[in-house]
């Protein structure tokens, strides 16, 4: 089955807020995930992008898939297999 | 449209690159639907809501429906089209986020002079602002 490394959002109304988590594909919406490795918060300006990067390179190793979005974040944060 | 800012902070144990970067489409998306969102149907609703706010591929998304992953993209196009119509009709987000920058200024100003009892108290009344906006 395949992993995904995907933002899901938390934070209230008008103040958006992401959480990076790893999860099976297939989780159901607002499911299950098998981690969280970081959180994007766009709402400062600039935006904060913390990230636990030894988590993120051994998931992308493991053949975890980022979404498009996430892969982004990662390139701006440097981070490669 | 609305979001000035184009620079990602670095944190501070991993990386140190502040770039111009195209990521706060999603905070614009996230907004419009905050503000709009209830307008859309609910098929419209919970298409939108798992691209911009679970991010999910379109082919995911159209696997969990059962239709084509194009049918998917046009729905995703209306629904940005629709929710941009209602922010050029209306600027509710916009105003927004303006009166946010602008009340924060407020507040900042506010926090350096803090002894000062009026200045406190206005520190306190600009900070419930944001809690309400």
């Amino acid at each position: 089955m395949a992993v995904k490394i995907r933002l899901r959002r938390m934070g209230q109304k008008k103040a958006p807020f992401y959480r990076v988590i790893v999860a099976d594909s297939r989780s159901p919406r607002d499911g299950r995930f098998i981690e969280e490795i970081g959180t994007y918060d766009p709402n400062q300006d600039p935006s904060v992008f913390n990230i636990d990067e030894e988590a993120a390179k051994k998931w992308l190793a493991n053949g975890a898939q980022p979404t498009e979005t996430v892969g982004k974040l990662f390139k701006l944060a440097g981070i490669t297999k | 449209m609305l979001v000035k800012k184009k620079h990602l902070t670095p944190f501070p144990l991993s990386c140190n690159i502040t770039k111009v970067i195209a990521m706060e489409k999603i905070l614009e998306q996230a907004l419009l639907y905050d503000f709009y969102g209830e307008l859309l149907t609910e098929h419209q609703k919970r298409v939108y809501e798992d691209v911009v706010l679970n991010d999910y591929s379109l082919s995911e998304i159209a696997d969990e429906l059962g239709i084509s992953r194009q049918g998917v993209h046009d729905m995703v196009k209306r629904c940005s089209r629709l929710l941009n119509g209602y922010e050029e009709k209306l600027h509710l987000v916009e105003k927004f986020v303006s009166l946010r920058e602008k009340v924060g200024e407020i507040r900042k100003i506010a926090k350096t002079r803090e002894s000062d009892p009026d200045m406190e108290e206005i520190e306190k009344i600009s900070a419930r602002i944001l809690e309400e906006l």
